[in-house]
């Protein structure tokens, strides 16, 4: 398996080729429609990508707010690239050990999902053949760009798609790796790795959404699928190995297609609208209730195998039906589950006689209420079928909340890229270089040795703490005398299992006044989770969330009374166990205890309260 | 072929074709390996610029020590022309699409890095595909310009091919032409066809029609629905109404004016709301639209382009201005306010006019009637013989006057032509809506 990543991470400077501010905004005042279509490149061609997106033929509407103006709106021609997001690029390009080129061409990339206003993405290649160190392994990193971020998609329904203008053309470091990543595991890391770099620039991004990687993945025999936005940096291992186990079940039904000796006879599918025509409910009925045609595809050699072999949940099924999916349908049959929804099994042996198929041949079916719309799908699912026979397709893909990824449009090309004649080229002098190269900022290896030594805290725990992105909250509440290490499990364990990101979720002062009740002891640690949740409940301050926690006012006396009272119920058990009995006792005290004292000093008063009554046993 | 050696490789660097594909090594183990594009008019010296296999350009300097090799049988690419497709060619009268080039038929031009105009009917139909859905269009390039570099005796040749048009059974003619100028030859255009038989229509794309989110094929659509089935007899602007790609406005030729850079819809009607809307295949139409006549249309030429059009300003020096009005027949004033010039221009206007030059006023405030009764300044302006135009816009009033300098042979008769309402280009009653 080979892995490569793209990590794209949004930059804190405004927006890259206009003055609007470079954040998510609520205000929506006004809103527009628009049709793109795709146009043709340098070369005359018109990519493949684009032209499947301007096939599916929809209206685009964007909201725009008081913080958008007409560059947004590709009303207006980009104003010249914003200085500072350049050269954060180019300090990236210098800390990743990557040569910037000599002159930058601002790109025109097709996208014609509406996600940009104007149909492209505009981006440029800042720096080439860079590459990264991390846990004694060599990562090359063959291209670092700029680009600007698309529109943020609000509504997808039916022919309309809305998306807000407050996303648009935030600046956005894209830094790639070469295919050299081997688990999972490794993945996770190293984008972590390349994000703390760009966090050390002090110009990153902070909260949900502002990191974004495209994971590009292979298996030997396989093709590159690239896995678009994953937003979470804890699922990257997840994507990498579903998409591995993916790719391995296809080569799998490729060989087994192979033996079958399967085929695909054409793109066209047979109406057989009037073999189903009295099925009363399901997806057929969906579709002949409102005059809609059924198409059955015949795919000699392919049944059985559209399930999924043994061990696995990928099957072939799925990747036909996400085929029908991006063609706007619901989904299709496949003959390995029928009969079912609806059909039966006279309407089986119907169809397969109609088709003339033998007991080793599968069929697919399609029903939409439009025979345009099942025209494509037919066509699209036998390509998927068709591209079965070699194997895997190279794709791209999304990814879902589970784990898992769904089709989502063909691998663009190099035909989608051509010039943004709006902006002139750039020189990158070398003074300008060497002036950057002076003022570099402190690399993450020397952020973590840095910490370490003057915090006390272990490599693990460093390490956490630039990984999680968290170093400024640790150095601020460190900087207000809170011990270091309660400060790093605070914002690395107990801040992120409440709210995610962690940046996004607390004020400093309220994680400061947090970490006060514990110094008082008006709290324990063990508290700390509780009182986020309250505050992420809607507590309005620390005090009103411990109160709400039911943390509030439980006293070193109060300890004392909780244990004389276990101590004198566990008795007998205490009698006689002994020592032994201590955990039992202990466990008991903090089911009541509930973080609102310290584990230490409960532990302390148990073994105070054990000591005089537990008679030593002589051996 | 390998290109190395000792000597400065950039001679023959810079000489390599577009297209060709390269490999450059500097010597020092870094590589890189593209194919030439075009140079751009402002990179900087010895920068060779590349695509890369990515699909990226950069601009690499190439330095003395610098070698290279062309890679041989691996050449850029160039996807044939399309072929064009079986158009199902529906019967009835067409519409001609008369081009002239400008945004709305340009591409990239990457040998500039511009935009430059397209050529021929193929390239047309390439970038419009579905221009003739609802029924035939017939192509006629005229022109192949940006409209900055359109001048008035174009406006004559356009009438005339329009009027060719029309003889040849076109039910309504679209012109497309460049934003820049348009509205100048809209309002030439107005003056010089006379017994329209059906639209004229002029449109054209404010975004370059490289990009996917153009405005070009959904303003080029509407104009052609407009010429294919309006009853409109005069000559309009169809453009964007707004900022979605859903609701086109007809503007008359002679009120409407470019008011922004850039924006879709940067064409409005001055003075009055548009004469209509095109909200998918609907045309509305204001009840005070032209009607077609039966026919025949015909040019009511010619002009006379000693004609000029001057703006009024704080520091505008009355010895320039009276130097810029020398040859001419007819000057424009776009004055200030109500139609005014400082007073200190009373003198090289008063002599003008005294040489037989007509002197006529507009306001360059593109809003409301000049007026030369509320102020002294005025006064004196009308009492030198200034003749104020009321509400005309000053580029109206410039092609109205070089059309009136070829139809009288004397500063009275062009002031009377100037006077009189010939197509509707005064508007009467500035109602609160549309008032510009």
């Amino acid at each position: 398996m080979k892995a490569g990543l793209e990590v794209h991470q949004q930059l804190a400077v405004g927006k890259l080729f206009c003055g609007c501010p470079g954040e998510l905004a609520d205000e929506v005042s006004g809103t527009f429609e628009r049709r793109l279509r795709p146009s043709s490149g340098e070369n005359r061609a018109v990519d493949v990508a684009a032209a499947f997106q301007a096939a599916r033929g929809l209206t685009y509407r964007y909201e725009s707010g008081p913080a958008n103006c007409l560059v947004e709106m590709d009303e207006e021609p980009p104003h010249a690239m914003n200085a500072a997001a350049l050269e954060t690029a180019l300090t990236l390009a210098l800390l990743l050990h990557a040569r910037p080129v000599d002159e930058i061409v601002v790109m025109r990339k097709i996208v014609v999902d509406g996600s940009n206003t104007g149909g492209f993405q505009r981006t440029a290649l800042v720096a080439l053949d860079g590459s990264l160190e991390l846990g004694g392994k060599r990562y090359s990193i063959p291209t670092i760009c700029l680009e600007e971020d698309a529109a943020r998609k609000i509504r997808d329904v039916g022919e309309e798609v809305v998306y807000r203008l407050d996303r648009l053309g935030i600046p956005l470091i894209e830094i790639a790796t070469g295919p050299e990543i081997a688990s999972g595991e490794e993945a996770r890391e190293v984008a972590e790795e390349i994000g703390a770099l760009v966090r050390a620039t002090g110009r990153a991004r902070r909260g949900i959404g502002t990191v974004r990687e495209d994971l590009n993945v292979s298996v030997e025999g396989g093709h590159r699928v690239e896995i678009k936005g994953v937003q979470e940096l804890r699922k990257i291992g997840e994507y990498v190995r579903r998409e591995a186990e993916r790719q391995t079940v296809l080569l799998g039904v490729r060989d087994a297609l192979r033996a079958a000796h399967a085929s695909v006879g054409g793109l066209e599918g047979v109406d057989v609208t009037a073999l189903v025509a009295d099925i009363p409910n399901g997806p057929i009925a969906d579709a002949t209730g409102k005059g809609g045609p059924v198409l059955a595809l015949s795919l000699p050699g392919f049944a059985g195998h559209f399930r999924s072999p043994p061990g696995t949940e990928e099957r072939l099924g799925r990747e036909l039906a996400d085929q029908a999916r991006a063609a706007g349908l619901r989904g299709l049959l496949h003959s390995d589950e029928l009969p079912a929804f609806g059909v039966t099994p006279a309407h089986v042996a119907a169809i397969r006689s109609f088709l003339r198929l033998g007991p080793g041949d599968g069929f697919v079916l399609v029903a939409d209420r439009s025979a345009e719309r099942a025209a494509r799908a037919v066509a699209q699912v036998a390509r998927r079928a068709a591209e079965a026979l070699d194997g895997v397709p190279g794709e791209t893909r999304d990814p879902l909340p589970d784990g898992r990824t769904r089709y989502s449009r063909p691998l663009p090309g190099r035909d989608r890229m051509y010039p943004e004649t709006d902006v002139p080229p750039l020189s990158v002098p070398t003074e300008r270089i060497v002036q950057l190269r002076r003022a570099l900022p402190e690399r993450p290896a020397e952020l973590r040795a840095r910490l370490a030594a003057t915090l006390g805290l272990s490599d693990e725990i460093v390490r956490q703490v630039v990984a999680a992105g968290v170093v400024e909250e640790l150095e601020d509440l460190t900087g207000r005398g809170y011990p270091a290490a309660l400060v790093a499990r605070l914002v690395t364990q107990e801040v992120p299992a409440v709210v995610r990101p962690p940046t996004d979720g607390f004020s400093r002062d309220a994680l400061a006044a947090l970490l006060s009740a514990a110094r008082d002891g008006r709290i324990a640690k063990e508290g700390f989770l509780p009182v986020l949740q309250a505050l992420a409940e809607g507590a309005a301050t620390v005090p009103e969330a411990i109160e709400r926690a039911g943390l509030a006012g439980f006293t070193a006396a109060d300890l004392a009374d909780l244990v004389a009272r276990v101590v004198a119920a566990d008795r007998d058990l205490i009698d006689s166990r002994g020592d032994a009995a201590f955990s039992a006792v202990m466990g008991d005290v903090m089911k009541e205890v509930r973080g609102r004292r310290d584990g230490r000093e409960v532990a302390d008063a148990v073994r105070r309260a054990l000591a005089p009554a537990a008679p030593k046993s002589e051996p | 072929m390998a290109g190395g050696g000792s000597t400065d490789p950039w001679p023959r660097i810079a000489a390599l074709p577009m297209g060709r594909k390269v490999e450059i090594t500097d010597g020092h183990g870094r590589r890189w390996i593209g194919t030439v594009v075009a140079r751009h008019e402002l990179s900087g010296e010895r920068i060779l610029p590349l695509k890369l296999e990515s699909g990226y350009n950069i601009g690499l300097a190439i330095e003395p020590g610098f070698e290279f090799r062309e890679i041989e049988g691996d050449r850029e690419r160039r996807t044939a022309e399309p072929s064009p497709s079986e158009r199902p060619r529906s019967g009835g009268p067409h519409v001609a699409l008369l081009t002239t080039g400008g945004t709305i038929a340009s591409r990239v031009d990457y040998e500039t890095g511009g935009v430059r105009p397209v050529g021929g009917e193929r390239e047309i139909l390439d970038f419009y595909p579905e221009l003739d859905r609802s029924g035939p269009v017939r192509i006629v390039p005229v022109f192949d310009r940006l409209s900055e570099n359109i001048v008035p005796d174009d406006w004559v040749v356009l009438a005339g091919r329009t009027v060719a048009a029309f003889h040849d059974g076109a039910r309504g003619v679209v012109i497309a032409h460049g934003t820049d100028t348009l509205g100048f030859t809209a309002a030439g255009l107005s003056f010089l066809l006379g017994n329209l038989p059906g639209p004229v229509v002029l449109v054209g794309a404010q975004r370059s029609p490289d990009r996917p989110s153009s405005d070009g094929s959904t303003n080029l659509a509407a104009a052609v629905t407009v010429a294919r089935t309006a009853l409109l007899g005069e000559v309009v602007v169809v453009m964007h109404a707004g900022l979605s790609d859903r609701r086109f406005a007809i503007h008359r030729g002679t009120v409407v004016r470019k008011m922004h850079s850039s924006r879709r819809d940067a064409f409005e009607s001055r003075n009055r709301a548009p004469l209509g809307t095109v909200d998918g295949a609907a045309v509305s139409l204001a009840p005070w639209a032209r009607p077609p006549t039966s026919g025949p249309a015909r040019v009511d030429g010619p002009i006379d382009p000693r004609g000029s059009l001057l703006w009024t300003y704080p520091g505008l020096e009355p010895d320039a201005a009276r130097a810029f009005v020398r040859g001419q027949r007819g000057v424009v004033l776009a004055g200030t306010g109500l139609g005014h010039a400082a007073t200190a221009h009373l003198g090289w206007i008063r002599e003008a006019i005294a040489d037989g030059v007509v002197i006529a006023m507009t306001t360059q405030c593109l809003g409301g009637n000049a007026d030369p009764y509320v102020y002294a300044t005025g006064r004196d302006l009308v009492g030198a013989g200034v003749v104020y135009l009321d509400d005309l816009l000053p580029e109206t009033a410039y092609a109205k006057l070089l059309w009136a300098l070829g139809h009288a042979p004397d500063a009275a008769g062009v002031a009377a032509l100037l006077r009189r309402d010939l197509v509707g280009e005064f508007t009467a009653r500035h109602l609160v809506e549309g008032s510009g």
